[in-house]
């Protein structure tokens, strides 16, 4: 016999996320999902991030890796709060592991909450976990071919970072490129060129994102 | 990668759905996946066979309905499916004025059950 179904598969995690999103609401913190390949400087940006900012916003970090705590305790050196999610395998997070590890945070101390996502230029992307915005960084090395071999990850981006700028008389990268096929996946792509090795060009990011926390 | 997780949640409409009729168990399981959905079907298909084991569905076939991205070009007023999984820009005249209507589906359609 045959029975009409038609239920998106990812029902259950998008509802979860919806959960975790109102919490994050009540709560007042805003919550960005930061995505990237692996090495392309997440950790590093966090902690650029929090040192710019930390004396006007109270910050909270998710660590999401397949295994280890070395990310935590990068942040948790930063005097941060810091949970670290090891997925055991799984490519990135979804909603249910972040909702169950919410009550070891302080929302309501919260400003902004920073979810660094498993390093992968794929699956990420496809699971909401509550976020506000996703952010999402490409170090310059890793080439200027990415946003069309990858471009779901650049249209579901608010924001690209480019990171490993002081790397760039090194590597054939073309930034033009990396901007202009990025811009025709999403034309409201922002875009920032960054060195977490430097600190060049992290004011701009800052200031931006203060902008979007009220 | 994460079809795993993709066949751990369409397992799980499937299974539920067939439980909440009162059925005994599930033959076909028909999924309708958008070519833009990031999903690939063979590595679906694989990770389905080793979470159905044990389930009322150890024993149903997955039947992988792939869909193609296809889209409106406000410019030229013309439809347009096109192979890839993205497309930046309408295939017939060049314009960005696009709107995309199929690609990004990832949906349990129907089942058949005993």
């Amino acid at each position: 016999m045959k029975v009409k179904v038609v239920t998106h598969i990812l029902e259950a995690n998008d509802r979860i996320a919806a959960e975790n999103k109102k919490l994050f609401k009540e709560s007042g913190v805003y919550v960005i999902n930061l995505m990237s390949a692996p090495g392309a400087g997440k950790t590093s940006l966090i902690e650029k991030t929090i040192q710019e900012i930390s004396g006007k916003l109270k910050i909270g970090v998710i660590e999401g890796d397949i295994a280890g705590s070395d990310d935590a305790r990068r942040i948790a050196n930063l005097h941060i709060h810091v949970v670290q999610i090891n997925t055991g395998g799984a490519c990135h997070l979804d909603a249910n592991m972040i909702s169950e590890v919410l009550g070891d945070l302080p929302l309501n101390e919260l400003d902004l909450l920073i979810i660094e996502n498993v390093g992968n230029l794929v699956c990420p992307a496809e699971f909401k976990v509550g976020e506000n915005i996703k952010v999402m960084l490409l170090s310059i090395a890793e080439g200027d071919d990415k946003p069309l071999k990858y471009p779901l990850m650049f249209q579901e981006s608010s924001a690209l970072i480019l990171n490993k700028m002081d790397l760039l008389p090194y590597t054939n990268a073309s930034i033009d490129k990396i901007r202009k096929n990025s811009l025709s996946l999403n034309p409201k792509l922002k875009i920032f060129e960054v060195s977490c090795r430097t600190g060049e060009g992290i004011g701009k990011w800052v200031k931006w994102l203060q902008s979007l926390i009220k | 990668m994460h079809e795993v997780s993709i066949a751990q949640s369409l397992l799980k409409i499937a299974v539920d759905n067939c439980k909440k009729e009162g059925y005994k168990g599930i033959e076909i399981i028909k999924v309708r996946i958008g070519r833009a959905s990031g999903i690939m079907p063979d590595a679906l298909s694989f990770a389905f066979d080793a979470v159905k084991i044990g389930t009322i569905a150890e024993k149903a076939a997955l039947n992988i309905d792939e869909i193609p991205v296809s889209g409106f070009c406000e410019s030229c007023k013309s439809s347009f499916t096109v192979e890839e999984a993205y497309v930046l820009s309408c295939p017939k005249c060049g314009d960005f004025l696009i709107r995309i209507e199929t690609g990004h589906e990832l949906h349990v359609y129907e089942m058949d059950v005993f």
